[in-house]
């Protein structure tokens, strides 16, 4: 009996929470089907009436590059990254937690100390190089990095990870005549499943919202990704149209729900099940 | 991802049967499958990192307009910072309430949800995605101008307040309060780490609550004497990577200031200062002093973080410390 | 490492960088088939796109054998994008420039002196003061887009209610402080949005008096007592309730019209740029009414024809004789005016000019009415502000908030801003 109580408490608790997060986001929804004069200037979270013309023009794309390419851009970089991040990521993380090479410390502490330098200061001279190898007006930029393990948040989150898994399963692959290859491919790529769901789906959201990387490497429309896109409605020096920006970012919220959704049950499934006891 | 903090800090561990076999092994074969995990990764930070960090550090010590060539001032960047920039000094106490208020806050939500889902039985995986649904859209643009609606004055915050008889008209206009506010939309944005502590939950073992229930342990107890050691790794990965994210806290600020940091500089963090000088003066060789500065900075609370950890972070493997 | 080595080491990898920055660039305008690429890049909104990309697209078809890749974005990521262009050795053949970049990009080398193609580009047809703010040291580096100028935006139905006149050319402060009065009283509170933010009202304020913001020699032109005369003027407004409030002024930091005091319909009137004032339209319809900015105490104007924005030639442009036609293009033909029309502002080419505004219609009707209004009454626009500039006007707007949330003295803050100019100018 207490424990229905409780339990029907804790839903009510969860859901009273849940609604306070997601008025904002319901007031971004909203927005976006408000007529131009209220976008900004009503206060009141509804619409007075239920503008679609937002959407026309956003679904319209932008200087002749349809929403469809506009898509298909933000989705091959978002895609190509989590591909590099999860590749690259967790070779590097095995390196790290499981292998035993010269200067592993401080290579370790470098890679960390990479998280804390500011990427505005770094900007120009990452520029320079991506000019150099002719990536600039290309998707490289955006998805090269990752195939070179420069995220190290995922890194050191896989690294977390893989030294959390048992070493024998390891220690028995080695018994049986496997090289470190195998061990990795056969025996802790399977088991560290869960950190590397976890890194693609961070990995696809943060690309896929990221502003600044986009904006200073591609430079035709045609490359251009949603995220650009959706800020060349809000030009601060000439007339901005703050409404088809808001729709646009519905659009873009789409993807990365649908994205979400489909992988996190992978996140908690993989977790339950990959047989890691503490 | 629970199991050790840095491998770096890490002792030297008992030998293992398997490693004395591998002992066996020559040396130099280990080190190159070590070596060829780590290519890609070596390539990415010699050419992507180390190099442009070369070249800031570098920058650091010049007067660079981003036009002309850098001109060598020697140290004169890092004592300006120190000695004739008020306003630097001003994005230093800015940022330090910020990180104080924003990751604490964010932390306690984000455990505090990923605790109420765990001990879901029904339903957990559609909370799961409502919950993270809020940080689907980063720092955006839109989210941006959606939260200025609601913390501006005559907005919904302002209302609600309102209606408890807490008139406060606004708080995005505000020199105290627009801080907060800025703070909140981190706070609001807490599904990384929520999702990680998720994972880490997911992780201890239920024959160790079973037993504690078995000695009579009720559920405070439960979380004090099991969830929370049992949860420290995480609860440290989670607090070390948020804090080093906060202390480089841009996006939001930039985003619902108009990229000035306002009202009367409430909100202009170190990064969006750096950003200013680099970007808009064209001080790049300053902006390039500050970010060192920060990273030395952030380096010495990491330090920190990781000695203070040995006293509180559990390992359960006594692999890890 | 001893500090020596370590400098000469940090030198040399930035030299490499710095060298490899410089023989790499031009990359995307070799000639592919005979073809000539161009890149030209541009800050605005979707209209002036699909204008530019109208006439890029004319340009095309008159010239075969020149292809211009376009790219937009808005002003605020432009200006970070190009910079780092120009710091990577990858700027665009054709780039359009505000104003405030002039100095920085011609004194730096970026931009090609327009002398060498004067053949292809003829300015036999624009006006010798405007182009004058395309010149640097006397040399020629960018041409003007389009003209623009200061303007007072407001509602019609206010000023009607408060039995006011419309604003002529040469009415001045008194004249508008005793207007925004009169609204007041006619019951709208803070009728006026704080012009103490914005350093380009200052500039009018100043120059009405005879003054100018910046001297020959790069270097402010005007004293603390200026500023602090201003900002004092502006904060007795304030505090008697005729101008907006600290917290509402202070979020206009981003520029958008819509942010604005007006924009969000809490003042009547508000300082502008007349092609930006466009923007009210969305809220006021057809009460937005444009009039001239006040005028000195003895009538002497303030503001000024202003190129809207500028269009300059990559120094190391491969094709720089390609760029200049397509600059004749956009700027001298029949063909260009009438699709681009007043979307950069009023064309620069008096043929042109008088080609296009009388067929200018709705919100545009208005920017054409106040600058014929205003046709030769106004002083010669002042030299392009000098390097630096940049920095300082968002220095301005911050500053201004210590003022107005009442931190700080307009003196001790009008202080710290000189000092800060003193070090930031770089002429």
């Amino acid at each position: 009996m207490t424990a229905t109580r409780s339990r029907i408490a804790l839903h009510a608790g969860c859901l009273l929470v849940l609604l306070v997060m997601l008025y904002p986001l319901g007031w971004l929804v909203a927005t976006s089907f408000k007529p131009a004069d209220e976008v900004l200037a009503s206060l009141a979270l509804l619409p007075s009436r239920l503008a679609t013309e937002n959407y026309t023009t956003a679904a319209a794309g932008i200087q002749g590059v349809s929403l469809l390419k506009l898509f298909g851009n933000s989705l091959t970089i978002s895609v190509g990254a989590v591909l590099g991040n999860v590749l690259s990521c967790s070779l590097a993380a095995y390196a790290f937690a499981r292998l035993r090479f010269k200067l592993r410390g401080p290579l370790f502490a470098f890679m960390i100390a990479t998280i804390m330098l500011p990427h505005h200061a770094v900007l120009i001279p990452q520029y320079i190089v991506f000019n150099q190898l002719g990536m600039v007006n290309t998707f490289w930029p955006m998805v090269l990095p990752k195939f070179l393990a420069t995220d190290a948040f995922f890194v050191f989150l896989i690294v977390q990870f893989m030294r959390g898994l048992p070493r024998e399963l390891e220690e028995a692959a080695k018994i049986d005549g496997c090289g470190p290859f195998r061990t990795f491919a056969r025996v802790v790529l399977p088991l560290t499943r869960p950190a590397l769901i976890t890194t693609a789906i961070f990995t696809f959201i943060w690309t896929w919202n990221d502003f600044f990387t986009q904006l200073i490497y591609l430079f035709e429309p045609g490359k251009y990704t949603l995220t650009l896109a959706l800020r060349t409605f809000v030009d601060t020096s000439s007339q901005s149209a703050y409404g088809p920006m808001f729709a646009m970012s519905v659009f873009a919220l789409l993807p990365i729900v649908l994205f979400f959704l489909a992988f996190q049950r992978f996140l908690v499934e993989g977790m339950a099940n990959s047989g890691v006891k503490g | 991802m629970d199991k050790a903090a840095a491998p770096g800090a890490l002792p030297r561990q008992r030998p293992a049967p398997a490693e004395q076999d591998r002992k066996r092994r020559p040396k130099r074969e280990r080190e190159g499958a070590a070596w060829v995990f780590l290519s890609p990764w070596v390539l990415g930070a010699v050419v992507l990192t180390l190099l442009p960090m070369a070249v800031s550090l570098y920058l650091s010590f010049t007067d660079y307009d981003l036009f002309d060539p850098p001109s060598w001032v020697g140290l004169r960047n890092y004592t300006q910072m120190f000695t004739e920039d008020p306003r630097l000094l001003r994005s230093v106490l800015n940022t330090l309430l910020y990180v104080v208020i924003a990751v604490p806050l964010q932390l306690a939500l984000a455990l505090a949800v990923a605790l109420a889902l765990k001990s879901m039985k029904r339903g957990k995986a559609f909370y799961r995605s409502a919950f993270y649904a809020s940080s689907l859209l980063g720092a955006s643009m839109s989210i941006a101008l959606v939260w200025r609606a609601l913390f501006n004055d005559g907005g919904t915050v302002d209302n609600v307040l309102g209606s408890l008889g807490l008139h406060t008209g606004g708080w995005i206009n505000k020199p105290g309060w627009a801080l907060l506010s800025v703070a909140l939309l981190t706070v609001w944005q807490f599904g990384a780490p929520m999702v990680i502590f998720l994972a880490g939950l997911q992780q201890i073992p239920k024959e160790l609550y079973e037993a504690a229930a078995v000695d009579g342990a009720g559920r405070w107890r439960q979380f004090v004497s099991i969830t929370l050691p049992m949860l420290s790794p995480v609860l440290f990965f989670n607090l070390v990577l948020q804090t080093i994210q906060a202390f480089q806290v841009f996006t939001p600020a930039f985003a619902v200031s108009g990229g000035r940091g306002g009202p009367a500089d409430s909100t202009l963090f170190y990064t969006l200062y750096l950003y200013d000088r680099g970007f808009t003066a064209s001080h790049m060789g300053y902006a390039s002093a500050m970010a060192w500065v920060l990273l030395i900075a952030i380096g010495i609370v990491t330090a920190v973080l990781f000695r203070t950890s040995r006293s509180w972070v559990f390992y359960a493997n006594e692999e890890g410390r | 490492m001893t500090m020596r080595r370590i400098r000469t080491a940090a030198t040399a990898v930035l030299v490499l960088c710095l060298a490899l920055a410089g023989c790499g660039g031009g990359g995307a305008s070799t000639a592919a088939g005979g073809k000539v690429t161009l890149r030209f890049t541009w800050w605005g909104n979707a209209d002036r796109a699909a204008r530019t990309e109208q006439a890029v697209a004319a340009f095309e078809k008159a010239h075969p054998d020149i292809d211009i890749q376009t790219s937009y974005s808005t002003y605020e990521s432009y200006k970070q994008k190009l910079a780092t262009q120009a710091a990577g050795g990858d700027v665009p053949d054709l780039i359009q420039l505000d104003y405030r970049q002039i100095s920085q990009y011609a004194g730096s080398d970026v931009l090609l002196d327009l002398k060498t193609q004067r053949g292809t580009l003829p300015t036999k047809e624009m006006d010798p003061g405007l182009l004058k703010t395309g010149q640097v040291d006397g040399v020629q580096y960018a041409l003007p887009m389009g003209v623009g100028t200061q303007a007072m935006a407001y509602d019609k139905a206010a000023w009607r209610k408060a039995g006011l006149a419309a604003p002529k050319p040469g009415w001045t402060w008194d004249d508008w402080v005793s207007a925004v009065r009169k609204l007041k009283a006619a019951g709208y509170e803070r009728p006026m949005t704080d012009p103490g933010q914005m350093e380009d009202w200052f500039e009018v304020w100043l120059r009405g008096q005879g003054k100018r913001l910046y001297g020959e020699d790069g270097q402010a032109a005007f004293t603390a007592a200026d500023l602090t005369r201003f900002w004092t003027f502006t904060s007795r407004l304030r505090k008697a309730g005729l101008v907006s409030s600290a917290e509402d002024t202070t979020q206009m930091a981003g520029g958008a019209v819509e942010d604005s005091p007006m924009g969000r319909k809490r003042a009547v009137a508000e300082f502008n740029w007349d092609a930006p004032s466009a923007g009210y339209e969305a809220m006021y319809g057809d009460r937005l009414a444009l009039a001239p900015m006040p005028a000195g105490p003895d009538g002497t104007p303030g503001q000024y024809y202003k190129p809207s924005m500028l269009l300059g030639i990559a120094a190391d442009s491969a094709h720089p004789r390609e760029a200049a036609r397509f600059i004749d293009f956009l700027l001298n033909s029949d063909k260009a005016a009438d699709i681009l029309g007043v979307d950069r502002g009023t064309p620069v080419n008096s043929h042109q000019r008088t080609r296009v505004l009388p067929t200018v219609t709705g919100f545009q009707q208005q920017v054409a009415g106040l600058q014929e209004s205003l046709q030769g009454k106004l002083k010669d626009p002042p030299a392009a502000p000098p390097r630096g500039d940049n920095g300082l006007q968002s220095t301005f707007g911050r500053d201004y908030d210590q003022v107005s949330f009442e931190q700080a003295s307009p003196r001790e803050v009008a202080e710290d801003f000189l000092t800060e100019a003193r070090t930031e100018l770089r002429p």
